[in-house]
């Protein structure tokens, strides 16, 4: 509204523009009235101009990383607290994740990926002060993708250098175990399924020693490898009344997770179990299947190094004995095995009998997957210089015709 | 290293002048008169041949150096590839693709192999897989008239800013971006590479812009192999730990990174191993020779 030029209380001409601390005032000189007052505060619409480009001084921007680096502390502490971890493990992940906040490759990774960092450090710590954490359990922990997970973790150990030593198995498998809830008497668990904690870990421990020597861990994932192991030696300290539990029900009972490999690491470790049994004495009368072995794993872990010896063929044994038989008739090599060890294995077909000696090899090694192998570079291929001439009859079958140019352009739409 | 403490005095002094070399140094087996005309002996530990063998190694390093004598070069940069070279002569001829090191100062038309360590040799090769090419076409190009004109072209933009073009012979793929560089990958020798790239580049310019062939580079190699027993990774990772990342949860293979020659080695359970991040060829058998020994220290199970 204009301004009037004299004021109402007096009649004075005398009026002056004044501030009242941060308010704009019109004022009478003569008699001090207010005429007018300037806005305090603005309207959404008014500050319209304000709102398209947010220009971050300096200052903001160090402000907003420093407390992109107080959160980040914060969540590695909170996680540490969740596992449980000693003070000691809580530092040295925090120094880490300092570390790698200001190594150039992750300063200006996406916010997605300076959580999962966190998560990173803590693993690291854990793995380098052997504490069996997985990976699943910090990808759960944290609402992860384990593919993003894990870009982040080899980055993380590449750019820091840090080594990190393998993951223990027998931390594992005490870990593991302590999720299961089969050890104390609760409503839900039938009575014959509760089982001592100290005797299911140690029998567990004893068969993942076993798998691990016979080719079944190197190269696996651990965990669904303890599952199966559990579950075996839990079946067999009473295997009478457990014996018709599958799989999928102990998992229940226990309140874990069944991770879908363990069903063949299951397979692998009764096949392995049944060879051995065909070696100890007292059991060649009976006619072991992959039910029956179960109640007998006590004798065959106490007898194991014997067991193994004689169940399956070593190496050198092999090599001496396939050189022997230099001329041996390739029509009883079995289809699976393409290693020479097997051809002198009595065996005819796919399937060996149970008796023969089998190598001691990674199952990728025993049943490996039919696949064409690339040829060996042939003679031709390798008398390319790579300055001969190219004929043009050779490039024009690459190239489209006018007519063909005409109707794929009116296919398609472009111009 | 090892190989200077093996060699007699005298051989010492017959260090050639070339400054790159190290102890690959010519050697002359104390048999040997000194310049005859035959192939000069590497010194041999004393543990691994009996003469018989070393007389057929000499023939067979003959046979080498006659294939060879087209191929003179004087290769400054490898001073390990001389093993590879010298343990090839115990199966077959020379591998395809590598060229002998340095010219005898005694004798120059035959190539030198100097000593290896006491090991014996793998007798295995790797085979290349792929190999990843770059060169320039010094032009810019439309990619949506070769998409339109080109048979063999595939181009989203939303989805990549190139054209993906495939040619039958030799079978491989061509990145070809806006800017005139290009990118081949899928060949089997750096030969191979070469002509691809030659073609992709003949059809550019067959579809009307000016392309050259500048700056053609090979930037990656990869090759496999396998050593034919099971490896014992979770051992492997103890005993070399600063240069090995094995996790089973992540990958089922080990991870080796070898500082010298700088490859990326990948060791799985199987015995099957994935060499890449190599340059040249030589690389990827030097790598190979250096991983075999160690691999085979983890071969004994029970």
């Amino acid at each position: 509204m204009a301004a009037p030029a004299v004021c109402p209380g007096c009649g004075s001409a005398a009026l002056l523009e004044d501030a009242h601390y941060a308010q704009q005032q019109l004022v009478c000189a003569a008699c001090g009235c207010v005429l007018a007052e300037g806005l305090l505060t603005s309207t959404y619409t008014d500050r319209q101009h304000l709102r398209d480009i947010r220009i971050i001084s300096e200052a903001a921007w160090a402000d907003l990383e420093g407390r992109c680096l107080l959160t980040g502390i914060r969540r590695v502490q909170d996680l540490c607290k969740v596992l449980q971890l000693p003070a000691v493990f809580e530092e040295t992940a925090v120094s880490y994740f300092q570390r790698a906040l200001q190594h150039p490759s992750f300063h200006l990774v996406s916010l997605e990926k300076k959580e999962l960092l966190g998560g990173c450090c803590v693993f690291v710590t854990c793995r380098q002060h052997n504490w069996p954490l997985t990976m699943g359990t910090i990808c759960s922990l944290l609402y992860a993708k384990q593919e993003l997970f894990a870009s982040v973790y080899l980055s993380l150990q590449k750019e820091l250098e840090l080594s990190v030593p393998a993951l223990s198995l027998a931390d594992l498998v005490k870990t593991h175990l302590n999720s299961f809830q089969l050890f104390q008497h609760t409503a839900d668990i039938p009575a014959p399924f509760v089982e001592d904690k100290e005797k299911m870990i140690t029998r567990t421990m004893q068969i993942v020693e076993l798998a691990s020597e016979t080719w079944l861990v190197t190269g696996r994932h651990p965990v669904p490898i303890v599952t199966a192991a559990a579950f075996l030696s839990w079946q067999s300290l009473q295997p009478a009344a457990r014996l018709t539990c599958t799989l999928a029900r102990f998992c229940k009972l226990a309140g874990v997770d069944l991770p879908p490999p363990a069903h063949l690491r299951l397979k692998e470790l009764l096949e392995i179990l049944l060879r051995m049994a065909s070696q100890l004495a007292w059991l060649r009368v009976f006619k072991m299947d992959k039910k029956t072995v179960v109640k007998h794993i006590g004798d065959l872990l106490q007898h194991r190094i014997f067991l193994l010896k004689n169940a399956f063929c070593l190496e050198d044994e092999e090599e001496q004995r396939a050189a022997a038989l230099a001329e041996g008739s390739p029509g009883s090599a079995p289809a699976a095995g393409g290693a020479a060890q097997e051809k002198d294995c009595p065996s005819k077909g796919k399937r060996q009998r149970e008796d023969s000696p089998r190598p001691l090899l990674p199952p990728c090694l025993i049943n490996p997957r039919k696949r064409l192998r690339t040829a060996a570079p042939s003679a031709s291929d390798s008398a390319v210089t790579g300055d001969e001439p190219i004929s043009d009859s050779e490039i024009e079958q690459y190239l489209r015709g006018p007519e063909e140019i005409q109707t794929f352009r009116k296919a398609k739409g472009w111009l | 290293m090892d190989q200077n403490n093996s060699l007699p005095p005298y051989a010492q002094g017959l260090a050639s002048p070339q400054g790159a070399m190290t102890p690959g140094i010519p050697i002359f087996s104390p048999m040997m008169p000194y310049g005859t005309g035959l192939t000069p002996q590497p010194v041999q530990s004393t543990n691994s041949l009996s003469i018989l063998e070393e007389q057929q190694r000499q023939q067979q390093q003959q046979q080498a150096a006659q294939q060879s004598t087209s191929q003179q070069a004087t290769q400054g940069t490898s001073s390990q590839a001389p093993q590879l070279f010298h343990s090839q002569t115990l199966t077959t001829a020379p591998l395809p693709g590598t060229t002998p090191l340095y010219p005898s100062p005694m004798t120059p038309m035959t190539p030198i192999t100097p000593a290896t360590p006491a090991s014996e040799s793998s007798g295995i090769v790797p085979q290349l897989q792929n190999i990843v090419s770059t060169v320039n076409l010094g032009c810019k190009l439309d990619l949506k008239t070769i998409a339109l004109r080109a048979r063999n072209a595939e181009y989203n933009p939303k989805r990549f800013a190139a054209v993906i073009m495939r040619i039958r012979e030799p079978r491989t793929t061509a990145l070809i971006f806006s800017s005139g560089k290009m990118v081949c990958t899928g060949a089997k020798s750096e030969e191979q590479s070469r002509l691809a790239a030659r073609k992709y580049a003949r059809v550019v310019q067959k579809l009307g812009f000016p392309a050259k062939f500048l700056d053609f580079k090979i930037q990656n190699m990869v090759g496999s192999c396998d050593v034919k027993f099971p490896i014992r990774l979770e051992g492997l990772v103890l005993t070399h730990q600063q240069f090995s990342s094995y996790e089973p949860e992540l990958f089922p293979g080990l991870i080796y990174r070898m500082i010298k020659p700088r490859i990326v080695l990948l060791i799985f359970v199987s015995g099957k191993v994935v060499l890449t991040g190599a340059k040249v060829r030589a690389e990827i058998y030097e790598a190979f020779e250096n991983i075999y020994p160690i691999l085979k220290g983890f071969r004994k199970t029970t």
